[in-house]
């Protein structure tokens, strides 16, 4: 499993395991308000990557936009790396 | 923290991929750092990114990275001739140099010449490790340095940058640094935590006093249309009026 980021204020964590498609869970404070807005940044950059065949944990705490991209597209290079 | 870096009003902001970023974590660094800036950039400061040095791996992933953005410069950390020639070749971008060892202060004048040199940055805490001598409230250890650092910059037309204060809560000794560096003639101050923004700020800006004294110059100069005269009970002539012009010029910078 491949992790990035943290657990603190303003920042998340995400993991990435293997999978037969692409699956998003995501937990998050703010889960209400910004639920479908994360959703949409994930795929937005799984879609930039062309990676389907995978599970993208997010674990919320507030983060920007921004913080969640740079997080995601980390993982994805590691990902990246260790599946060539 | 990122997100915060432009509420302190500080005049400049250092995003450092360097000490305090650990091995492990030097890509994910960098890729947050980009992020943040392709989305916020231009900030209502002046942004520069401390990067890691030529002599480690990480140097190139940055430029590869960050050198697109369009951020102010480059902090070295370091900072030699010989790495200063490595880093003008991979970017165009300012840099500014920080002089943490005795062979960067001995061989200060070639880093100051550097075209793309802004500023000289004195790292205290490197600096006296490297001199293997201990780093005290008074600073007298650093006079040296710190008075070679603000007449080398002078020379070559760069900022001097003093070294931050790394006490977080003591306001008095700070207050003291500061104006220790201001009176040497480093016009610029580094910082580690948020609270010293407004104090720095405060004591690095000319006095109102100062300032009052250098219209009153100014004024006379205009109305006496002499070369020399008295102010204050003290004689005014050349030098001195155009020190009261550069206060006024400085001044003019920070409004």
């Amino acid at each position: 499993m491949i992790k990035t980021g943290t657990l603190e204020s303003s920042d998340c964590m995400i993991e990435l395991s293997p999978a037969s498609a692409r699956k998003i869970d995501i937990e998050s404070i703010v889960l209400e308000q910004f639920g479908e807005q994360i959703y949409g940044v994930i795929m937005e950059v799984l879609d930039a990557y062309k990676v389907d065949k995978i599970h993208v944990r997010c674990m919320d705490k507030g983060a920007l936009d921004y913080t969640i991209k740079a997080r995601l597209k980390s993982a994805l290079a590691l990902w990246g790396e260790m599946n060539g | 923290m990122l997100q915060h870096a432009d509420v302190f009003e500080s005049d400049a902001v250092i995003i450092d991929l360097e000490d305090s970023v650990v091995i492990q974590k030097k890509a994910e660094a960098r890729r947050l750092v980009f992020e943040y800036l392709d989305k916020f950039l231009p900030l209502k400061m002046e942004v520069y990114i401390r990067i890691n040095d030529p002599s480690t791996p990480y140097f190139l992933e940055d430029l590869a990275l960050l050198d697109p953005l369009d951020v102010d410069g480059y902090v070295l950390p370091k900072a030699t001739k010989e790495t200063l020639d490595i880093v003008t070749k991979h970017t165009k971008k300012p840099i500014v140099a920080i002089i943490e060892s005795a062979y960067s202060v001995v061989t200060l004048e070639e880093i100051a010449k550097e075209k793309q040199v802004s500023a000289l940055l004195l790292g205290a805490e490197d600096y006296t490790t490297d001199m293997n001598i201990e780093r005290t409230v008074d600073g007298e250890e650093l006079l040296y340095v710190r008075s070679k650092l603000a007449v080398t910059a002078k020379a070559f037309g760069k900022e001097a940058i003093d070294t931050p204060f790394t006490a977080k809560d003591e306001e008095e000794n700070l207050k003291k640094d500061i104006l220790r560096a201001k009176n040497l003639g480093l016009h610029s101050k580094s910082i580690i935590h948020p609270n010293h923004v407004d104090l720095v700020n405060q004591l690095m800006m000319p006095s109102p006093a100062l300032i009052d004294w250098a219209k009153r110059v100014l004024k006379k100069k205009e109305m006496t249309q002499k070369g020399a005269f008295s102010l204050d009970g003290k004689m005014v002539d050349e030098p001195v009026i155009k020190k009261a012009e550069q206060l006024i010029e400085e001044i003019k910078k920070y409004s």
